[in-house]
């Protein structure tokens, strides 16, 4: 039995042996030396004109939009551009006051407040698919059998994209009360939460059954294609149209650079194949000139709803 | 099977099962627990690098948004946020598109070298072991991509200390189970293994108690259900009615109707049919107990019956031996190397040896060099040409010389000559015979011739006689002449007798048979010398059969056989003797015994043969005629008796009557025994049971 036991353990001592062979990783290391440190610096900013985006999407979406067209920009007018992200609307609208923001793209009721507030200078804006102007759409569930026309939105939970939100809040809001629908009559008037993303959220918000309904600027359902099944959503009511997304200097900005960019904006054509990719990128056809007077229905529609554009 | 290492030999069934399969459960617990481990291992470090790849994209992902609004805040906060989230993140840092760190989790400084440790793929993630020196770790370089644009490059580092970790857990668990697999296989193996074990050392005590001469065992297990009651018998004729002890299939005469009348080792193919045998038929180990049985059981009747063979053959041997041992021939059987390997019981005492001394030697271990040799080469001749060898020899020195009659006869094998066999048969007896007939024809001649010569010699001895006596009538006496005639007289008559004498030998005298009484015939001759023979204390004492019947018979010529034989007996002692006289009737009543027995100086054994003969006679010249005897002979032949002597006499002779005190010490004293027949047919063929004793040690008849 002794023997017995002996060779038990000889055999166990094997087992444990074997499996070590095996243990070395046959990965490829790289020895490194952790020790030697260095305190990060940041590289001195250059001279450089800031671009901002509304933050109505995402800051990738953002990004991804305006990417090229800044380049193009960069590269046109011999300037140094940089897109940022501001987080939210009014955020956006401070980085313009405080010369954050040399070059804003925002909504017309942003536009107008910017230009009351720190005056700042619409120069061109955009045309999409739809034209030039564009417009507000009030959705709802498609299966939310309890709305069938405008009036039912009364009592109802209300989901719009941001107070400041020009075809995801005011245009609907002008249309809400066209039609004699007060803020106060619906049971709940709620705003995407969060920075930017917000159309999304709204969309999102509305096919989830959280809301009864929602409000977003019309094309957005379109960049959703991938996102939500819009058979879920039911355009409901759609606003009038009122002057689309609008370019502005902030105030104090060279008149020079507003020249350059503004040519160069104005220089884009669907026939340049070049300029193809940054236009649909952007999700513009072109962008044309504009001026502040382009902007006076949308003052108009402040005042119809009671929105202090100075605030 | 021959063991490749001896030592295994050595080891227990039971060990050696062990082992074999505590050998197979590591070696493929071994072979598992390497390719399971190594899998695992893979599995972990891929899931491991799954979990890394996540990890980094979902912190470019993250870390796209702070990236794009500058936040360093946000980006500190976010790879700080996903270096906590495990122990085993190392570090987590973010690179701007031109490779400036925007935020990591380092405390004192950024390592230097890290930054170009690892670079992201171009739309994928790249994953780098890096060893510190200290530890190891898996570098993740994922890049931040937006809208197709690559914007930067997070990188996250994870310890290879989890990988490590989790392949030790796997491996310890791994080999945790294969270690109880391997007690668990030893502890069923080592049940197993000792049922086994315990059939196997219950068939080797078997096997034992068979050795020892026990083969009434039991080595297969009780039936469950014995044969009467799986076939509802109830022949209580049957052997196997109520035998738990053997299975119904190993009695042979089973009166069970499925069996057929086969006997084994054909009733295992029967058997095998047999729902008895198939009720209760079990694994290989029991069928080799039930076999064991089967064959203790067999062998049990096989020793049987060589007992009764083997007593069969000793009774025979012993019979055998008790015929060769009565049988007063000498007989041996010599093999081929004349060594002998049988001998008899009268061969062992005539040689002086005991049967185990003889068994194993040769001739030349027991005859001198000169007989053995001889002996050798008529053996050999034997052995070489087959012919049996008949002869007689005169063995031993004189005095003990003895005639045997030789047969050696070869033994055979089939066609083969395997020794020899020798029967000596003493016929020294029927030498004599022989030796006495011979005698017994010359002294019928001897008589014939001296009867006739006497016959003519008688007439002119008469006339002589005559004139003699016619001449001393005329001689005057105190002559000379007178004197020399009667001289004449007295020889002539000495002639006369010696004619007489002569013609009574060759039984010319004729006899006048009548009826007498034996016993006063004797007595009367004894009472006329006992007197003469008394005066030289010489005493003569009878002891006569009041039985015996009257004879019919001469008796003056047995009275002068009587007187003949006292004379004889008287002149052997000389003086100081004693003489027996007896009579004895044989108790088949057909022959009678008359036996004189002296005191004497006896007869030489020389001249044993020769006392019967004419003229032969010890005594000085002039004092006998050496005719007593021979005359004597010629009587009792006459009467269709024998005569025989025996010297010396037996003792009882010899001490009985008043001389028991007698001056002189009895000599060697001589016995003559006449037997005389009671019937006209003879003496009878069979012995006087009286007489054998005393013709044991006859010479001379």
């Amino acid at each position: 039995m002794r023997f017995t036991v002996r060779i038990l353990l000889l055999l166990t001592l094997i087992a444990l042996a074997l499996p070590l062979a095996g243990c070395e990783d046959p990965e490829p290391v790289k020895r490194i030396d952790l020790t030697k440190r260095e305190e990060i610096t940041f590289r001195p900013r250059q001279v450089e004109v800031t671009y901002a985006y509304l933050p109505q999407y995402s800051h990738s979406l953002s990004y991804q939009r305006h990417n090229l067209l800044v380049e193009y920009l960069s590269e046109a007018t011999g300037l140094t551009m940089r897109q940022v992200f501001p987080d939210t609307f009014d955020e956006h609208m401070n980085m313009v006051d405080q010369g954050q923001i040399d070059i804003s793209f925002s909504n017309p009721f942003i536009y107008v407040k910017m230009a009351h507030r720190g005056g700042a200078q619409a120069f061109a804006r955009i045309v999409e698919d739809s034209g030039k102007n564009f417009r507000g759409q009030i959705i709802v569930r498609q299966g939310n059998e309890s709305i069938g026309t405008l009036a039912d939105v009364r009592g109802k939970r209300w989901l719009a994209v941001d107070p400041s939100s020009a075809g995801g809040f005011l245009f609907p809001l002008g249309h809400f009360i066209e039609h004699g629908i007060q803020r106060k009559d619906f049971a709940e008037v709620a705003f995407a939460p969060g920075p930017g993303g917000k159309q999304e959220k709204v969309v999102l918000g509305v096919a989830s059954g959280q809301y009864d309904v929602g409000s977003i600027r019309e094309g957005t359902l379109a960049l959703m294609a991938d996102k939500v099944d819009l058979s879920q959503i039911r355009v409901l009511a759609e606003t009038r149209w009122y002057p689309g997304w609008v370019y502005s200097a902030r105030k104090g900005l060279n008149q020079e650079i507003v020249r350059k960019i503004k040519s160069a904006m104005l220089a884009l054509s669907q026939d340049n194949p070049r300029h193809l990719p940054i236009l649909e990128n952007a999700g513009f056809t072109a962008i044309i000139p504009s001026q502040d007077s382009d902007f006076d229905p949308v003052r108009l529609l402040a005042a119809s709803i009671g929105l202090d554009v100075g605030k | 099977m021959h063991m490749p290492i001896p030592f295994l030999n050595r080891l227990k069934f039971q060990d050696k099962i062990n082992l074999g399969t505590a050998c197979i459960v590591i070696f493929f617990g071994l072979i598992t627990a390497l390719s399971v481990t190594r899998v695992s291992v893979d599995s972990i470090l891929e899931g491991n690098r799954e979990r890394g790849t996540s990890m980094a994209r979902n912190l470019a992902l993250r870390a796209i948004d702070p990236m794009l609004g500058r936040d360093s805040l946000r980006l500190k906060n976010l790879v700080d946020q996903m270096a906590g989230l495990s122990d085993y993140i190392n570090y987590a840092f973010v690179l701007d598109r031109q490779g400036d760190v925007l935020a990591h989790t380092f405390k004192k400084g950024f390592p230097v070298e890290l930054k170009d440790a690892n670079e992201a793929f171009e739309k994928g993630v790249r994953i780098q072991l890096l060893d510190t020196g200290e530890a190891r770790i898996y570098d993740f370089a994922a890049p931040v991509i937006i809208g197709g644009d690559r914007y930067g490059t997070v990188r996250l580092g994870i310890s290879q200390v989890r990988v490590q970790t989790a392949k030790r857990e796997v491996m310890v668990t791994i080999f945790g189970i294969t270690a109880a697999v391997t007690l668990a296989a030893m502890v069923l193996s080592t049940i197993f293994a000792r049922g086994v074990a315990k059939s196997i050392n219950l068939l080797r005590e078997s096997a034992e108690e068979v050795v020892r001469g026990n083969l009434d065992v039991q080595t297969a297990k009780a039936l469950g259900r014995n044969c009467w009651e799986v076939m509802r018998c109830y022949n209580k004729g049957c052997p196997a009615y109520h035998d738990d002890r053997h299975r119904c299939w190993y009695l042979a005469g089973t009166l069970c109707p499925e069996c057929q009348d086969v006997h084994l080792p054909e009733k295992f193919e029967s058997c095998r049919t047999c729902k008895v045998y198939r009720e209760n038929v079990g694994d290989e180990i029991q069928s080799l107990a039930e076999t064991f049985d089967v064959m203790a059981l067999t062998l049990n009747a096989y020793i049987d019956e060589l007992k009764h063979a083997k007593s069969d053959l000793e009774r025979q041997k012993s019979l055998m031996q008790t015929i060769l041992d009565v049988t007063p021939d000498l007989v041996s059987l010599q093999d081929r190397d004349l060594k002998y390997i049988a001998v008899n019981k009268a061969f062992c005492t005539y040689f002086h040896k005991n049967e185990s001394d003889v068994i194993g030697i040769t001739d030349f271990d027991i005859f001198n060099e000169e007989q053995a040799d001889t002996n050798y080469h008529e053996d050999q001749q034997i052995l070489i040409t087959g012919q049996s060898l008949s002869k007689q020899i005169l063995v031993g020195r004189t005095g003990n010389r003895r005639w045997f009659h030789i047969i050696k006869v070869p033994v055979y094998d089939g066609e083969t000559i395997i020794g020899l066999l020798l029967t000596a048969r003493d016929i020294s007896v029927i030498k004599q015979y022989q030796e006495r007939l011979i005698h017994s024809q010359k002294m019928q001649d001897l008589g014939k011739l001296a009867g006739g010569v006497a016959h003519e010699i008688n007439t002119p001895l008469g006339i002589i006689l005559g004139y003699a006596q016619l001449l001393i009538e005329d001689v005057p006496e105190g002559e000379q002449m007178r004197e020399d005639l009667k001289i004449i007289e007295r020889q002539t008559k000495v002639c006369r007798k010696i004619v007489s004498d002569l013609l009574g030998f060759s039984r010319n005298i004729e006899s006048s048979m009548e009826s007498m009484e034996l016993n006063k015939s004797l007595t009367d001759v004894v009472e006329l010398v006992q007197h003469i023979f008394r005066q030289e204390r010489v005493t003569v004492d009878t002891d006569l059969d009041p039985n015996v019947p009257p004879i019919v018979a001469d008796e003056d010529k047995l009275k002068q056989v009587w007187m003949n034989l006292l004379n004889n007996a008287f002149d052997a002692i000389g003086s100081d003797g004693h003489i027996l006289v007896g009579t004895k009737l044989c108790s088949h009543r057909r022959r009678v015994l008359v036996t004189v027995a002296d005191t004497g100086s006896g007869i030489k054994e020389g001249n044993m043969g020769r006392v019967f003969d004419p003229f032969f006679t010890t005594k000085p010249a002039g004092e006998g005629t050496g005719l007593g005897l021979s005359v004597s002979f010629g009587i009792i032949t006459d009467h269709g008796g024998k005569i025989s002597v025996t010297s010396p006499a037996p003792v009882e002779y010899l001490e009985t009557g008043d001389d028991k005190t007698g001056t002189r010490p009895p000599g060697p004293g001589t016995l003559f025994i006449i037997e005389l027949p009671l019937t006209k047919e003879g003496l009878p063929d069979e012995e006087c049971p009286e007489a054998i004793d005393l013709k044991s040690g006859i010479q001379a008849v």
